[in-house]
């Protein structure tokens, strides 16, 4: 039980690494504000459930990352609570994308105002209720493609290295406030993200990975589960690879 | 208890990190073998107020690293007796703090014989009953200074690197023997090297860090703890900074 009595902000919680953590989380004893693209009687039903499981509060929150006033009355109804936000994990995010010379600037647009713009955007909300108890924890999740670069993943793997520039720089300016934020970096995990990418691309990563397997979306729930936990309080402005050793 | 029933080999438990690793890694249910150069009646009564409170098993094992017969004789014991080994933590180590041009060839020898090759010796001769087992994590305690290069730390910060460098080595050959390997890189830790340095110096890099502090021993330990377990599953091969966002 390592975020008893903690209270967390998760985006992307309908499937992949985002409910994975969203599970995790509620068994470790967290509240957890539930975030997904579009309201679902299934994802309800299973945040009720987690709920009862774990005698924690699930509340799911319904709205579109391209949405901006939707972002915001998300963050107020969060605020409004009263409930001191102690972790924000930032999974959401979206993969369109094509060859460097394919790319067109329709996906450059949508791929950063997803998986950078609105993260910028709801982090600044939701650490403003952080820096009233002068405590936090953000986990921006990138991709080590954003470190690497990966063939016909430019727009997507460029969205993901400003994140993780974003993530530094907020370290650095929150930080002295006791705000941490760091970036978890997966590499070849087994989500229906990756099972989109051409499978050329993906062999390719995993013949380099140590591990020879995929990762499953609890093994980045988990890292994100010790970051969010007072265990890394000495854990700030880093990128942590959860890659099988890819690089 | 995120060790239940692990078997865990920490060296340095004397003082400062490795000490804190001790006391960690039992709160979380493992078994220790915890390694010291020498025995001290403290350090005996230190590790049976340990058993007490946390009714784990503790070993004390004492022999200097750089002794390769000592060495092999205790891991010979460990062959005959049949001791799974989970996990190795490559803790002790020795500081040094000079000017680069200042600095002694006996002390250039002295800190690789500590620092790398002793640690490289072991941690081939433990990872061979690893191997037997198909399982194992290997924790290297580097340092900042080996990854940044700091004034004052050419020969320590050489050392260290050197340790990042055979961790990423030990990622990539064992990785198929399912044994992963990292490195925690401390920033600046509250601990008997930290007073070693020089008071100016230590401001400056509290101040250099986003926490704007300093780390205790626990911090690093609980990293430690991390590596250890099953959270990190599939992270191998890295060098996690613990240092408060030193930039």
């Amino acid at each position: 039980m390592l975020l008893r009595g903690k209270t967390a902000v998760v985006t992307g919680c309908l499937q992949g690494i985002g409910r994975a953590t969203l599970d995790l989380f509620a068994a470790h004893g967290a509240n957890v504000f539930a975030c997904c693209q579009a309201p679902s009687e299934e994802f309800s039903i299973h945040c009720a459930e987690l709920a009862r499981t774990h005698g924690v509060q699930i509340m799911p929150l319904y709205f579109d990352l391209l949405d901006d006033a939707a972002l915001k009355q998300a963050a107020v109804a969060i605020q409004k609570t009263g409930m001191p936000v102690d972790a924000l994990v930032n999974v959401a995010g979206v993969n369109k994308d094509a060859l460097f010379h394919m790319v067109t600037m329709e996906q450059l647009r949508l791929t950063f105002q997803i998986n950078l713009f609105s993260q910028i955007v709801f982090t600044q909300y939701i650490t403003r209720l952080m820096l009233r108890h002068k405590k936090g924890s953000v986990i921006n999740i990138a991709s080590i493609t954003g470190i690497d670069g990966n063939p016909g993943q430019l727009a997507y793997a460029a969205s993901k290295a400003a994140l993780i520039a974003a993530t530094k720089t907020m370290s650095a300016e929150l930080g002295p406030q006791g705000i941490r934020v760091n970036a978890v970096a997966p590499g070849v995990i087994a989500t229906a993200m990756t099972a989109a990418v051409p499978s050329g691309g993906l062999s390719r990563l995993l013949a380099r990975s140590k591990i020879a397997r995929m990762g499953e979306p609890v093994e980045v729930a988990n890292v994100c589960l010790y970051l969010a936990s007072d265990r890394t309080s000495f854990v700030t402005g880093q990128v942590i690879r959860v890659d099988g050793g890819i690089g | 208890m995120l060790l239940s029933g692990k078997n865990v080999i920490i060296s340095g438990t004397n003082r400062g990190i490795g000490h804190a690793m001790l006391e960690a890694f039992s709160a979380n249910g493992a078994n220790v073998i915890a390694h010291a150069r020498t025995r001290s009646d403290e350090f005996e009564a230190t590790i049976s107020s340990l058993q007490v409170t946390y009714g784990n098993s503790i070993s004390a094992v004492y022999f200097d690293l750089t002794d390769y017969s000592a060495m092999k004789a205790f891991v010979k014991d460990l062959m005959v007796r049949k001791t799974a080994v989970d996990a190795l933590v490559n803790n002790a180590g020795i500081t040094h703090n000079a000017l680069f041009q200042m600095t002694r060839e006996e002390d250039l020898r002295r800190q690789f014989e500590v620092n790398f090759f002793s640690l490289f010796l072991f941690t081939q001769q433990i990872s061979r009953l690893m191997t037997r087992r198909q399982t194992g994590s290997i924790i290297n305690i580097a340092s900042s200074a080996g990854l940044d290069g700091n004034p004052g730390k050419a020969v320590y910060g050489a050392a260290k690197a050197a340790v990042i460098c055979m961790t990423k080595s030990i990622a990539a050959e064992l990785g198929a023997n399912h044994i992963r390997a990292n490195a925690i890189a401390p920033g600046i830790t509250e601990t008997d090297m930290l007073s070693s340095m020089p008071e100016r110096v230590v401001v400056e890099a509290k101040n250099a860090a986003d926490l704007r502090r300093s780390g205790k021993p626990s911090e690093i330990a609980d990293m430690a703890v991390f590596l250890a377990s099953e959270l990190s599953s599939y992270i191998t091969g890295q060098v996690i900074r613990v240092d408060g966002g030193l930039r």
